[in-house]
């Protein structure tokens, strides 16, 4: 019998399946993958130096590129940590209003994710119907803040604008609609067994892998761990809210899969909670006009919508920070890459990929 | 058996495949945009402006070019405002920091061009060109009176051994260039 020898494949950095610009080196034998290398750096912008060399509210702005999927996360998660350092106490509707947004976010967020799923498994149908209903919340965020990707809405000390009745309604109106368009993503993708037979049993991971490449957020929940920063730290007012944190058994594509999509139920409920509870009053603390947070350093995380976002900001007692650095989870989730293609085929990776959810603005930075 | 999800699947695509439209045709139709919207072009309220440059200075990206030109009056105006639209993020950041709300964004979003010259965006219009012009001769006709240079205090016994500063003059048509940011 003859024996294999074993080469190297690029799939990237431009590959309609990677999701930006991502190289992953596939090491192969045949059609099996022995190893896949991801290599990152290709759309590196150097953020963290950009937020160095400009005010702490100037630097707010440059978060929302990072994860641009889920700008208002970052946004969040950015403002948290300078509130934190500056010792600025957040006016409760502000809390609020934050959290209405962060969770539409992550609806809109993990929409994304069924539906780049489905198009990288070859349903380009299922990524239409996705789009069609995040369009929607894009709406949403277009009335209250101006934007539909870069939204620049939350701010240090509370948020920019206060939300209009109008918007209120309408994300009423849209919550009646979840139920409905999730449903049809039922008929669609998850009775489907094409799709059934690509997630199930691939790309396994256990938990000790799982914890091992410090990967969080949806990705360690579906292998069984209920690791969610809402609950552990229990930050801004989700202790407020009655929700559950979604987990899966086996650790395999179909359970990433079905996290997220039963966690757009859950964000659902927070926003329906936060709407019903609104309270009255500002929605913006005092902030001087020149931010000159004392000296000191705070690191600072929230759950985004791929994981735990962390912000180390060291200030120096001047308007700019002195050292800016972002926990991103893509890029820590990233690692998980070759335990999860290993032994599995080609075909697999592009599935691996697309559920661990990456995104390329936050894996480079 | 094996198939079923497939079947469910379709029918949902065969039911909006006769149901109502999601899209709409862009060029022929055009979706308003809401009051908030951020995008295209800046507009200038040339009379309520003072040339604080306070919307320059806010840009994180240095973004807005400034010449600011001081009347006879000791009054600043603008003689040219020019937004980078290459550079600019829609951040809104200059928008807010406009004390006298004289800045604002037109509801414009087909802003792509050909060339890249179109991006250096001047804000300033002719008509405002023109008020400029104005108010300029009507400053010069009625000058402000020179300002008279303070009597020099009297030094400190510690600080006696520095220089004294001498008093100002008044600045006639002094141009000035707004710095960018950083």
């Amino acid at each position: 019998m003859a024996g294999t020898e074993t080469y190297t494949l690029n799939m990237g950095p431009q590959h309609p399946s990677t999701h930006g610009v991502l190289r992953v080196q596939l090491e192969l034998d045949g059609e099996n993958i022995i190893s896949a290398t991801p290599i990152m750096g290709y759309l590196h912008r150097g953020v963290e130096k950009m937020l160095e060399n400009r005010t702490y509210v100037q630097g707010v702005p440059y978060t929302d590129r990072l994860d641009y999927v889920s700008s208002m996360n970052n946004n969040f998660g950015y403002c948290r940590a300078v509130e934190e350092l500056a010792g600025i106490e957040v006016p409760e509707r502000a809390e609020y209003i934050r959290v209405i947004v962060a969770e539409l976010n992550r609806i809109a967020s993990h929409l994304v994710f069924i539906g780049s799923l489905a198009i990288d498994l070859g349903a380009s149908t299922g990524m239409l119907y996705t789009f069609r209903d995040r369009e929607e919340i894009l709406d949403l965020f277009n009335l209250v803040c101006g934007a539909r990707m870069t939204f620049h809405y939350i701010r240090i000390g509370g948020v920019n604008r206060d939300v209009q009745p109008e918007f209120i309604e309408k994300t009423y109106k849209f919550l009646e609609h979840v139920p409905e368009f999730m449903e049809e993503y039922k008929k669609i993708l998850l009775g489907n067994e094409i799709f059934m037979s690509r997630l199930k049993g691939i790309s396994k991971l256990s938990q000790e892998t799982a914890l091992s490449h410090n990967m969080t957020g949806p990705n360690i929940r579906a292998t069984g761990i209920p690791y969610d920063i809402r609950k552990v730290d229990g930050y801004s007012v989700y202790p407020k809210f009655d929700f559950n944190v979604v987990t899966g058994k086996n650790g395999d594509n179909w359970d990433r899969f079905n996290v997220r999509y039963n966690e757009i139920f859950e964000s659902a409920k927070i926003v329906k909670q936060a709407l019903d509870g609104l309270p009255e009053g500002p929605f913006m603390a005092k902030v001087p006009k020149v931010l000159r947070p004392p000296k000191g350093e705070v690191f600072s995380r929230t759950e985004g919508t791929r994981g735990e976002l962390g912000f180390y900001i060291v200030s120096d007692g001047s308007t700019k920070p002195y050292r800016v650095h972002i926990r991103r989870p893509s890029f820590v989730n990233m690692q998980g890459l070759n335990d999860m293609c290993k032994g599995y085929l080609i075909g697999d990776s592009v599935a691996a990929f697309s559920a661990i959810d990456p995104l390329m603005g936050e894996v480079d930075c | 058996m094996f198939g079923k999800g497939l079947i469910t699947g379709m029918r949902v695509t065969l039911k909006h495949f006769f149901g109502k439209k999601a899209t709409f045709c862009y060029p022929e139709e055009k979706l308003p945009m809401p009051e908030r919207f951020r995008g295209g072009h800046l507009k200038l309220d040339y009379k309520k402006c003072i040339a604080c440059q306070l919307c320059s200075m806010a840009c994180p990206n240095g973004a807005i070019e400034l010449k600011v030109v001081t009347d006879a009056q000791r009054k600043r105006h603008l003689t040219s405002y020019i937004h980078h639209m290459g550079r600019c993020m829609y951040c809104d950041l200059c928008i807010e920091n406009c004390a006298l709300h004289s800045l604002h964004w037109d509801q414009n979003y087909e802003i792509s061009a050909y060339h890249r010259e179109a991006f250096d965006y001047e804000v300033l219009t002719d008509s405002d060109r023109e008020y400029l012009k104005q108010v300029m001769e009507a400053a010069a006709a009625n000058p402000a009176p020179p300002i008279v240079p303070k009597k020099p205090v009297p030094p400190k016994p510690a600080e006696a051994a520095k220089p004294e500063k001498e008093g100002e003059k008044a600045e006639e048509k002094t141009e000035t260039e707004g710095k960018p940011n950083e």
